[in-house]
């Protein structure tokens, strides 16, 4: 009797099982379904997790620039040519005119639109639609990340003034339906590729007025090559070929699935099993297994930004009583700071700790940053004809390096001659953001420093603490990264101005402001400043209003080396790397194309089936 | 119902919006503690933008006066405001969406814990020292002990990498199965260890022994008897089991990458998104205070000898 109720006991356990199984397994098909019923080709891909706007003034992501790229079409776009190189094409505009000088050094962009360019629910896209996407994304009342990409647009600085000006507005406006003009407050190098940029996309006044227009499939009219079909809200965004694309016949993928998913573990199974086709994004641990596993679908592409370390400017590094004071101190700080970053093994640092493929940096302006000429800016950065950059980062030159570094030590601390070791180094805290990449590198820092006697502790705060912390400067010396926003180098020398909101350094602030020690003369270069043991903000600063102002391409070029000279003098940016950008791309897929800023083109791309 | 019941329900209601009243306001102003703010990113901007944002969400106000008219917006309009990270979403859809999922799994798996749990302690029980029991005790006891993360991590590498028959990505519903089992382990194996020791305590009741002598069937015994009256400890488990599915899907969502209200919940903390991070733990914190009632209240209707006060 016994055996027969654990019978019908466990029976009952097995149906019981079996029923709830039953709740979620009959779901699968009907996903793999819906796959297939879609017409035609279909890729699958993961860049990051639920992004946090699709509205184009105010992403400031490049998972969602990545999106906004495929939903709509600005005046320029980014493409490959045939011989593989990127490019900046006209895309909503005929074609991408010259500026016509005005007499007040103001210069004017006429640009005609192409007929029959569509919303995509069907209405004409018209130059007042453009006119009125730039004046919202450089408001006020949106107070957009990347308003101020509008700051090279004459009138932009009356709408941000503190006292209000009345009528303050871009200098853009529609002449007629197909007839945009905007003038710019001086000429600039990169105005083409800020026009390929999501911020400068168009939206339409009746469909923004609804404040949560972007968050929904239903409300989301946009006028590029795709449209967004369905958000499955931190799971998937559908995008679907717009049939009113006026392009629409050269979009070669009907259906990019974008699974949202910030987990790189997650990202990597599934693209193992194969349901995802390219994925942002791997586990740091698993990148050497992963070059070697898959060498054709593990890419490593240039990706224009610096990781570097800097450091507090109004932290005391001087062993106590040192007897130096005012400029002389800030002298010898720099010095040291200097110094210290001839310490770092940055090879090691890329091929043992970061394992991307990252450049070993010895300035700050990143690989990918080009001269006029078309060279490397950082290859002409520095003054050494021996290597590129400010110190000679060859592994070669370690030896060197350090016997350098520790010859500057020597004149401000004691040095044990037997131990090789120095005494009075203030302790150090090396401020990072958890995570355990920044943690490897902050330990290798660590032990490097503990070579010649000074200690550094290791301190890390969450993500929000951390930016907070670094930007109010309470700290001495932190983990530091920076991704240009567009190709110029300008992007990596104004955040250095004392009034800037990047300036983590404190440049210029509490006990610095009144450091005179830095020179600027760039009577050789025409214009009438010469400045002898100023201060930042009669240095840098004005250096930095001199570049925004200068229209001369040339000039403005060694303009910015010689900011960057300067920023560099200081020792306070202890560049280690350029970051590279790491995915992971399925060898079935041909026609894939990836930016400098790192946006990703699945419109041209087919599946091998 | 008599009026004592009802009275301890009243109280015990009351006391629940007490506990949530206390949980918002400390949230609310640990929360404010913190460093960091919602419109901080790696490129900061500017001083008059951040200005501008923060009037427009109230931000630039006194706390004591944000404090208020949250409360007041709550009560009155049940408003949980707009979300600051995701800009043009109402913070109640965003949490709506991932409960959608959440509860869609927590569900799930209770079910799953307590139709499997439920008979499995009652075959180990009926089966004392015998091999079945002895194997059903030692699984139990492995998931009892092992955190979710690792079992999850387990699962994840059998099913979904070495035999790649479930996808590890929870944004579909058949990875769903994944995270649901990892979930109901844990619960189950609590419930199937409960289920068997309370049952041998009723086994060795003298009314069991009566029914037994008075020549009852041992399906009627088992059903009718003893199953029923050992599920009381059962009943009282689900409130705390409820707690456990909330807090462990924080951690599985993570693994699994489910878009449940759990990773909204720490993402929410991450980003500094106030009106996200108040709304979630309002709910979070209903739903347990809510489901701890219930099972106190139900255990005092399936056993009329326990007293209230």
């Amino acid at each position: 009797m016994k055996k027969y109720l654990a019978l019908v006991l466990a029976l009952a356990m097995a149906f019981s099982l079996a029923a709830c199984g039953g709740n979620s397994a009959p779901t699968a098909p009907a996903a793999t379904q819906a796959v297939e019923e879609a017409t035609g080709s279909s890729i699958a891909v993961c860049l990051a997790s639920e992004p946090d706007t699709l509205d184009p003034a105010l992403n400031s992501a490049v998972d969602g620039a990545t999106m906004l790229v495929h939903l709509f079409s600005g005046l320029a776009k980014w493409e490959q040519n045939e011989s593989g190189a990127l490019v900046i094409v006209p895309d909503a505009a005929e074609e991408l005119v010259e500026g016509v000088e005005n007499e007040d050094g103001t210069v004017t962009y006429t640009y005609t639109l192409r007929e029959g360019m569509k919303w995509s629910d069907g209405k004409d896209v018209t130059a007042a639609d453009f006119a009125y996407a730039w004046q919202r994304a450089a408001s006020v009342d949106l107070a957009a990340d990347y308003g101020y990409m509008f700051e090279v647009i004459d009138g932009y600085d009356d709408v941000w003034a503190e006292e209000p000006v009345e009528g303050a507005a871009l200098n853009v406006k529609a002449v007629d339906d197909r007839t945009l003009e905007v003038t710019l407050a001086n000429a600039v190098s990169y105005w083409n590729e800020l026009l390929a940029f999501p911020t400068y996309f168009p939206v339409r006044e009746d469909v923004v007025s609804n404040e949560s227009w972007a968050t929904d499939p239903k409300t989301y009219v946009c006028n590029g090559a795709y449209t967004i079909t369905g958000w499955d809200h931190n799971s998937l965004i559908t995008l679907e070929k717009n049939p009113n694309y006026v392009d629409a016949d050269e979009i070669l993928m009907d259906q990019i699935q974008v699974y949202l998913s910030d987990d790189a573990n997650n990202m990597l199974t599934n693209f193992k099993n194969g349901e995802w086709q390219l994925i942002d994004d791997v586990p740091t641990n698993e990148i050497a297994a992963l070059k070697e596993a898959y060498p054709d679908e593990f890419v490593v592409a240039g990706q224009i930004g610096t990781y570097y370390v800097c450091w507090n400017v109004n932290e005391e590094i001087l062993p106590a009583g040192s007897g130096l004071e005012g400029a002389e101190a800030e002298n010898a700080r720099a010095e040291i700071r200097n110094a210290i970053s001839l310490l770092f093994d940055r090879n090691y640092i890329v091929e043992d700790i970061a394992q991307g493929g990252q450049v070993p940096a010895s300035s700050f302006v990143a690989m990918g940053m080009t001269n006029p000429d078309g060279s490397q800016f950082y290859k002409t950065a520095g003054s050494s004809e021996e290597f590129d950059g400010y110190y000679n980062v060859s592994p070669d030159a370690l030896e060197d390096n350090f016997a350098q570094c520790v010859e500057v030590l020597k004149k401000y601390y004691d040095y044990d001659e037997a131990t090789g070791m120095f005494s009075g180094f203030p302790t150090l805290t090396y401020l990072y953001n958890t995570s355990e990449g920044h943690k490897a590198i902050g330990e290798y820092l660590q032990s490097a420093l503990a070579g010649v006697g000074i200690t550094m502790n290791l301190e890390n705060q969450e993500w929000a603490t951390f930016l907070n912390t670094r930007k109010n400067g309470d700290y001495s010396i932190a983990r530091n990264g920076w991704l240009a926003d567009y190709n110029d180098p300008i992007c990596f020398l104004d955040m250095w101005t004392t009034a800037s909101g990047n300036n983590d350094v404190q440049f210029g602030k509490g006990a610095h402001k009144d450091v005179a020690v830095y020179s600027l003369d760039l009577t050789d270069l025409g214009y009438d400043v010469a400045v002898e043991n100023g201060t930042w903000a009669d240095t840098y600063d004005v250096l930095i209003k001199t570049i925004k102002g200068c229209t001369d391409n040339e000039v403005r070029y060694e303009l910015m080396h010689r900011a960057e000279d300067l920023l560099m003098s200081t020792g306070c940016i202890c560049p280690l790397y350029f970051y590279t950008d790491i995915y992971m791309l399925d060898d079935s897929v041909s026609g894939f194309f990836s930016n400098p800023l790192g946006y990703k083109y699945f419109m041209y791309c087919t599946t091998a089936a | 119902m008599n009026s004592r019941t009802l009275k301890y329900v009243l109280k015990r209601i009351l006391l629940a919006i007490v506990t949530v009243w206390v949980v918002i306001t400390v949230t609310f102003f640990v929360m404010h503690a913190v460093p960091g703010g919602p419109f901080m990113g790696e490129k900061a901007i500017s001083a008059a933008a951040q200005a501008s944002l923060e009037a427009k969400y109230g931000l630039d106000k006194p706390l004591i006066e944000q404090y208020f008219t949250y409360l007041k917006d709550i009560v009155t309009r049940f408003d949980f405001g707009p979300s600051l990270k995701q800009r043009g979403r109402m913070v109640i859809d965003i949490i709506a969406d991932g409960m959608k999922t959440s509860a869609k799994l927590g569900v799930i798996a209770a079910c799953l814990a307590a139709l499997c749990g439920i008979p499995l302690g009652a075959v180990a029980a009926l089966r004392r020292n015998k091999l079945i029991d002895k194997v059903i005790m030692v699984i139990t006891t492995a998931f009892v002990s092992m955190p979710s993360f690792i079992m999850g991590s387990l699962l994840l590498v059998f099913f979904a990498i070495r035999l790649a028959v479930l996808p590890a990505n929870g944004s579909t519903p058949a990875g769903l199965v994944l995270p649901i089992i990892t979930l109901a382990l844990y619960p189950m194996a609590y419930i199937t260890r409960l289920t068997r020791s309370s049952m041998l305590d009723v086994l060795g009741q003298d009314y069991i022994r009566t029914a037994k002598a008075k020549g009852v069937s041992g399906v009627k015994i088992i059903f009718g008897h003893a199953l029923k009256n050992s599920l009381i400890p059962v009943i009282t488990y689900f409130g705390p089991m409820l707690a456990y599915i909330v807090t462990g899907s924080l951690v599985v969502e993570q693994i699994f990458a489910v878009p449940g209200i759990g990773r909204a919940f720490v993402s929410s903390i991450t980003n500094r998104d106030y009106p996200m991070v108040m709304g979630t733990t309002i709910v979070l914190a209903v739903l347990i205070v809510v489901m701890n009632l219930l099972s106190d209240i139900l255990y005092k209707l399936v056993d009329p000898r326990i007293n209230l006060d």
